[in-house]
C-alpha cells in the first residue's frame, strides 16, 4: 500500500479495509479484565465535537472556521466510512455525543445564569425524554426484523409486504425498507417509520426550544408579539467564555434542527406520495422536479392509506415462510 | 434488589441536582395591581396648594397601565421643559408625590441622552413633582455606584425630597403605570428586566431601580462606599435593609417591566464577596456619614449634575 501511494496509483479497496482493520485492532483502552478494543471510528466524535465547540468559543471567526471544517470533514468521511466499514458506529456515537454535550452545556452553563424558570427546564427535559423514547422504540422495532434471520418472511392475513430489500449495512433483507439511517444506526421501514418521524419531531422541538432559551439568556432579548422571547443583540457574547460556549452550542443546535427539519419534511412528503427513499433516489431529475407524481408508484395506495400503513399502533406480524405447506 | 435501589437513589439525586429551584430564575411574591395604590406614601399639600388645585389622582394611571414598545424608547419625545436643574412641578393638579431620581453616572453620554429624553416624558405623564440628579464620578478609580448614589441622596435629602428613586442610567421603564413614588417599604422596581428574560434571577436581587423613603435611607446610613467596580453593593444594601427590619418588596410584574439599553458588559469585581463580608461589619461608620466634601453641583437644563472628585 505504501508503494502504491509513492507511485501515485489508486489504493485498492481491500488494502484500504485492511489498513482500517489494523488501526482498529491496535486501538485499545484499559478496562477491567484487560485492554478492551475500541473502534477507531467510534472514538472520533467524542474528540471532534468538544474540540469544535471549544474552538468556536474563541471568536466569531473561529466559530465559522470550526463549523465549516467539521462540516467539510463530515461530508468527506460520510461515504468513505459507509463503504469501508459498513457497520460503523461513528454516526450513532456522533448523535449520542451531540445530545449529551448539548444537554450538559445547557444544564451546567446556561441554567446557572439564573434566567430560566424551573418549568421551562422541565418542559425541555420532557421533549428530550420523548425523543429518547422514540429513538429507543425505533431501534427495538428494527431489531425485531433482523432477528427473523435470513429466511424470507410472510405477512399476516390481509397485509401485503411491499417487497424485501437487502440492507448491506444490516446484512439482512428488510421488508418494506425505506432507508438505513446511519445516525440512529438502524433501518427504517414501514415497521418503525412512525417512531422515526416522531423522534425527528421531538428532536427538532427540543433543539429549537433549548437554543431559544440559551440565546435569550446570553443575548439581549425582545418580545415578539408580546409572547415569544427572541434574541436581538448577540454582539458581546464572545467577551466571556461561558457566554461564548453557550452561544456556540445554541448555533450548533439550530444547525442540527434545520437539517432534521429537512429530513422530516422529506419523510412526510415521501409517505404522502407512497414512495420509499430508495425509490425516490432512483428517480430521474425530471421526475423529482415533478415531485414524483408522473412516475408509476407501485406501492402508492392513496394519501390516507399510505399514512395508515405506518401508524404507530399497527404491529406487523412477520412469520417465516412455511415451505412444507 | 440492591442494584435497583442504587439506580433509584441515583435518579433521585440527579433530579434534585438538575431541577432544584435555586438553580433557576424565581417566581416571587408581589403586590397585585389593585393594591398598589394602597402601598404608596404621599406628602401633604405643597406650598402650591394656595392655587386651590385639587390633588392629583394616581389610581387610573396605575390600573390602566399600558406597555411602551421597546422600539419607541429612542424616538424623540415631547415634554414640557422642566425648571432649571431638571425639576418639574405639575400645573394641572396639586402633586402629592415628590420624588428625587438619583442616577449614578460616568461616560455614558449616549445613554444619558436617551434616558433624559424618555424619562421626562414618562414622568410628566404621571403628574408627579420630581427632580433628576445625575451624579458623575470624575476620578480614575473604578466606578463606585453606591458612593455616587450616596452623594445624590444626601443632596436630595438636604432639599427636602421625601422620596428617593435610585436609578441606573441604562434602565428604561416600559409600563406607564410604574409610578415613581415611594411605598411603605423599600421597593425593587426593576424586577422584570428584559436582559434577564423578564425573570428574577434570585429573590434577594436588589439592583437596577429602587424606590425608598429618604427617612428609611438615612435610617440605614445609606449604601456602603467600599464597593469599587461591578457588583456586590446592592447585595450589601439589601442586607442593611433587612437588618433594620425594612423588608423590600416588589409590585406586579405588569408594572415592573424594564428594558436595558445596550452596553458592553463590565468586568466583574472579583473582590466583591470579600468586600461584602467586610462592609457588613462597618455599616454604622460607612455610608452617608463618611462622605467627603469634594464635589460640586451644576444646574443643567434637564437635570442637576453633581460632580464628585
Amino acid at each position: 500500500m505504501y508503494f502504491s501511494l509513492i507511485r501515485g496509483k489508486k489504493v485498492s479497496d481491500n488494502n484500504k479495509t485492511g489498513l482500517l482493520n489494523t488501526m482498529q485492532d491496535r486501538l485499545r483502552v484499559p478496562w477491567r479484565g484487560g485492554a478492551k478494543q475500541v473502534a477507531f471510528d467510534s472514538i472520533l466524535p467524542v474528540i471532534i465535537l468538544p474540540s469544535m465547540l471549544l474552538l468556536g468559543s474563541i471568536s466569531l471567526w473561529w466559530t465559522v472556521f470550526s463549523f465549516t471544517t467539521v462540516a467539510i470533514f463530515l461530508s468527506l468521511i460520510f461515504n468513505f466510512l459507509i463503504k469501508t466499514i459498513p457497520n460503523t458506529k461513528f454516526f450513532f456515537v456522533w448523535t449520542v455525543t451531540s445530545m449529551v454535550l448539548l444537554y450538559f452545556i445547557f444544564e451546567f452553563i446556561v441554567i446557572p445564569f439564573l434566567e430560566i424558570l424551573v418549568e421551562e427546564n422541565i418542559l425541555l427535559s420532557a421533549l428530550i425524554f420523548g425523543f429518547i423514547i422514540c429513538l429507543y422504540t425505533t431501534k427495538i422495532r428494527a431489531n425485531e426484523l433482523t432477528s427473523l434471520g435470513t429466511e424470507e418472511c410472510e405477512s399476516s392475513v390481509g397485509k401485503e409486504v411491499g417487497g424485501f430489500y437487502n440492507c448491506r449495512i444490516c446484512d439482512n433483507k428488510i421488508p418494506d425498507k425505506d432507508h438505513h439511517c446511519v445516525w440512529f444506526d438502524c433501518c427504517i421501514s414501514k415497521h418503525n417509520q412512525c417512531c422515526f418521524i416522531a423522534a425527528l419531531f421531538f428532536a427538532i422541538a427540543a433543539l429549537l426550544y433549548s437554543s431559544n432559551l440559551t440565546l435569550t439568556s446570553v443575548c439581549h432579548p425582545f418580545e415578539f408579539y408580546k409572547t415569544i422571547l427572541l434574541p436581538d443583540d448577540c454582539s458581546d457574547v464572545y467577551y466571556q467564555f461561558e457566554l461564548a460556549l453557550s452561544f456556540v452550542s445554541a448555533i450548533y443546535s439550530i444547525a442540527i434542527a434545520i437539517l432534521l427539519t429537512v429530513i422530516l419534511l422529506q419523510q412526510i412528503f415521501l409517505v404522502s406520495i407512497g414512495m420509499s427513499l430508495k425509490e425516490w433516489n432512483k428517480l430521474s431529475i425530471i421526475s423529482k422536479l415533478c415531485l414524483g407524481l408522473n412516475t408509476k408508484r407501485i406501492h402508492n395506495r392513496g394519501f390516507l392509506k399510505n399514512w395508515s400503513k405506518i401508524i404507530c399502533w399497527n404491529k406487523y406480524q412477520y412469520h417465516p415462510l412455511n415451505r412444507e405447506v | 434488589m440492591i442494584t435497583r435501589c442504587v439506580r433509584i437513589i441515583c435518579a433521585l439525586v440527579i433530579c434534585v441536582a438538575v431541577y432544584f429551584p435555586a438553580r433557576h430564575a424565581r417566581h416571587y411574591e408581589y403586590i397585585p395591581l389593585k393594591k398598589v395604590i394602597q402601598e404608596l406614601t404621599f406628602v401633604d399639600g405643597t406650598p402650591h396648594s394656595e392655587n386651590h388645585l385639587r390633588n392629583c389622582s394616581y389610581e387610573d394611571l396605575i390600573l390602566k397601565s399600558k406597555e411602551v414598545p421597546v422600539s419607541d424608547i429612542t424616538k424623540p419625545k415631547k415634554f414640557e421643559l422642566p425648571l432649571r436643574g431638571g425639576e418639574y412641578i405639575p400645573r394641572q393638579c396639586n402633586s402629592i408625590i415628590k420624588t428625587a431620581i438619583v442616577v449614578p453616572y460616568r461616560n455614558r453620554s449616549e445613554q444619558l441622552q436617551i434616558f433624559l429624553n424618555y424619562m421626562h416624558s414618562f414622568l410628566q405623564q404621571q403628574s408627579i413633582h420630581y427632580k433628576l440628579f445625575v451624579v458623575e464620578q470624575n476620578n480614575s478609580l473604578p466606578f463606585n455606584r453606591a458612593q455616587m448614589i450616596n452623594y445624590g441622596a444626601s443632596v436630595a435629602i438636604s432639599l427636602n425630597y421625601p422620596c428617593l428613586v435610585l436609578h441606573d442610567v441604562d434602565l428604561i421603564p416600559l409600563s406607564t403605570g410604574n409610578i415613581y413614588a415611594c411605598s411603605e417599604r423599600p421597593r425593587h422596581m426593576s424586577s422584570s428586566l428584559d436582559t434577564f428574560r423578564y425573570n428574577l434571577p434570585y429573590l434577594t436581587l436588589f439592583g437596577g431601580a429602587i424606590a425608598i423613603l429618604s427617612q428609611q435611607y438615612e435610617e440605614v446610613n445609606g449604601m456602603s462606599n467600599l464597593f469599587f467596580g461591578w457588583g456586590g453593593e446592592d447585595d450589601d444594601f439589601y442586607t442593611r435593609l433587612i437588618s433594620h427590619n425594612l423588608f423590600p418588596y416588589r409590585f406586579d410584574p405588569e408594572i415592573s417591566r424594564y428594558s436595558m439599553l445596550f452596553h458592553r458588559k463590565q468586568p466583574k469585581n472579583e473582590e466583591r464577596y470579600e468586600t461584602l463580608k467586610k462592609s457588613l461589619k462597618e455599616n454604622k461608620n460607612d455610608g452617608l456619614n463618611n462622605l467627603h466634601r469634594k464635589y460640586y453641583i451644576v444646574q443643567e437644563d434637564l437635570f442637576t449634575r453633581i460632580v464628585v472628585f
